[in-house]
């Protein structure tokens, strides 16, 4: 491409920080400042997990699923042990059921507001960030409350739960409902108010229906593009089964899904309050009982020593389906073999049809859309193929370019 | 080649498409696994799920007979090194916004024998698969026959292409590139 048109620089941003499993390089072709063609690579960092959990039974691959990822580590810890109990035909207490669906949306908030919060402070939106900060720390706290941490709760275990909602936690919660109630309001003005926010998302990074479905895009980045799924309606797991959840789509309150940055954060804001109409109902319908099947280590560990087939466990984490999918042998005490897919690994396909034909200053915006944790972007390189020069344009300068260009848009 | 381009409204019963599937395909499929996924406080039937085997010769008519019945959503392709055959598992999903509870979780898999490790690739149906095509390439071996860019997606660049991470035989991982960390 460069080297046919000298107009054409290549421009790679990443590879991500370790902290992800996918992180992500993307290297933009661009024409001026309009990004013509987009090409990804992951893997600057894959850890091989999937290998290390062949010397490992499966409580000690719980360990290692907590950690794939930083803010959705319950997500993946929840279903590893569902394809473990599909395998071993483990039926999970009622209770256990509730107290995963509270975790799993306690994360969908931590999530959603941290990104709402990052998405804004790349438009240059620092007082929506601060906010974002400021109320995120607020779940954070209520799983520390709940857990005894903030990351990895160590809250899963095949069959069950390990932790007990007490009536502290439970005033915790409901508490923190009401809170998020009264303050998260100001995320939902940027949506429908702020002529500026608009102006900076609306028409940036498009993916149409048609991509999304052939692209097989996952969760808010799919349902900002009109596609009606959540698997929590479409496939109930765990309390999930007794709530009646509709997916959260744009064209219900805007009456067309552009498929857009705009859409993908107004769906997201949404689903906070998704989130917190859940746990409400977790709290209220929360049934008396067992936390787990076999409480006993040894016990069931001689159980899944016997257990011999293939399970898949696919749930809705906040930026899509997660899927693990586990083989396991009879008598023998190892995982055979597990299968990771995170959602941005299917998220990423699409990157370079959302680039395609916009800004370089749209591009932070674009990338954050998705939710894929680039936090880390360290610095970027351009090369300029036709004088062989090259120049490293830092984190800081391309979120300078991002931020100005909304500065522009308020001037005019 | 199927053109279907959105997803179904109106979903089928899993038993129905189980049985137009062996009806169909007859000894070359086996239905290995289906089923009940419950949940809830009374522990009902939520989905249900489906695990079935088809030969490689078959395999891509088994692909267009599912896109009769919606557009197949692609999960993950999974696999493992079973000796003299790479088995390889595609997870799809039918009727994915069809109704609430609708969802047919549907597996495919496909043993692929070891002398010719080749699978037909699924990109001009599913372009979203090319990640997940590409993975197998480079940690089992097989190659995928259309699939237009073969490069290295999570390994790095100066890998020995000869090493298959997920192999269990003598192209996996030997001793020397395995660092134990503890």
């Amino acid at each position: 491409m460069a080297s046919e048109n000298v107009s054409t620089y290549k421009l790679p941003i990443g590879p991500v920080h370790v902290g992800l499993k996918e992180p992500i390089t993307a290297w933009l072709d661009i024409d001026g400042e309009k990004i013509v063609n987009a090409t990804i690579r992951p893997g600057a960092i894959h850890r091989g997990i999937e290998f290390m959990a062949r010397d490992r039974n499966p409580i000690q691959v719980i360990s290692l699923s907590e950690r794939i990822c930083g803010i959705c580590s319950f997500s993946h810890v929840t279903c590893f042990v569902r394809a473990v109990e599909n395998v071993a035909d483990i039926p999970v207490p009622s209770r256990a059921q509730y107290i995963r669906a509270l975790v799993l949306e306690l994360e969908r908030l931590h999530s959603h507001i941290l990104w709402a919060g990052v998405a804004c402070y790349s438009i240059g939106y620092d007082s929506a960030f601060h906010l974002g900060m400021l109320l995120r720390e607020k779940v954070m706290d209520v799983l520390e409350a709940f857990t005894g941490n903030r990351v990895n709760y160590g809250m899963g275990t095949v069959g069950g739960v390990r932790w007990d909602v007490t009536s502290e936690v439970d005033k915790t919660v409901r508490e923190m409902v009401s809170f998020y109630r009264n303050e998260f309001d100001a995320f939902y003005d940027v949506v429908t108010e702020d002529p500026i926010a608009k102006a900076r998302m609306r028409g940036v990074g498009v993916l149409t229906r048609e991509e999304a479905i052939r692209y097989c895009a996952l969760g808010p980045t799919a349902r900002a593009s009109g596609i009606r799924c959540d698997l929590r309606w479409s496939a109930p797991y765990e309390a999930y089964g007794d709530m009646d959840i509709k997916p959260i789509v744009p064209q219900d309150y805007y009456g067309k899904a552009y498929g857009d940055v705009f859409d993908r954060f107004l769906v997201r804001v949404l689903e906070v309050y998704q989130s917190l109409d859940i746990i409400e109902n977790v709290m209220d319908g929360l049934p008396e009982g067992p936390l787990m099947w076999e409480p006993k280590l040894p016990k069931l560990l001689a159980h899944l020593k016997k257990a011999d087939g293939m399970g898949w466990g696919a749930i809705e984490a906040p930026r899509g389906d997660d899927t693990h999918v586990v083989r396991l042998t009879g008598g023998q005490e190892n995982v055979t073999w597990w299968k990771v897919r995170a959602p941005t690994y299917a998220n990423a396909v699409s990157w370079p049809l959302m680039f395609r034909n916009n800004e370089l200053a749209d591009a932070p915006l674009i990338i954050n859309s998705v939710d894929p944790c680039i936090s880390c972007m360290e610095r970027m390189l351009i090369t300029d193929r036709s004088s062989d020069a090259k120049q490293v344009v830092s984190k800081a300068e391309l979120l300078e370019k991002c931020r100005e260009k909304t500065r522009r848009l308020m001037q005019s | 080649m199927p053109c279907r381009k959105d997803y179904v409204k109106e979903s089928k019963d899993p038993h129905e498409v189980v049985a137009c599937i062996t009806e169909k395909f007859e000894k070359d499929v086996s239905i290995d696994i289906f089923r009940e996924q419950k949940a809830g406080i009374k522990n009902e039937t939520q989905f249900y799920e489906v695990w079935l085997t088809i030969t490689r010769e078959r395999f891509l008519e088994l692909i267009d007979q599912l896109f009769e019945f919606d557009f197949l959503h692609f999960h993950i392709t999974s696999g493992n090194d079973d000796g003299d055959v790479v088995t390889l598992y595609y997870h799809f999903s039918l009727f994915r916004v069809a109704e609430q509870g609708k969802r047919l979780g549907m597996t495919v898999g496909v043993a692929v024998p070891k002398e010719d490790l080749v699978m037909p690739s699924l990109f001009d149906r599913i372009p979203g698969i090319e990640y997940s095509e590409r993975e197998i390439r480079e940690m089992l071996g097989v190659d995928f026959d259309g699939l237009p860019n073969k490069a290295l997606v999570f390994l790095p660049e100066d890998w020995d292409q000869t090493i298959k991470p997920w192999r269990r035989d003598e192209t996996g991982p030997g001793p020397e590139v395995v660092r134990e960390l503890s």
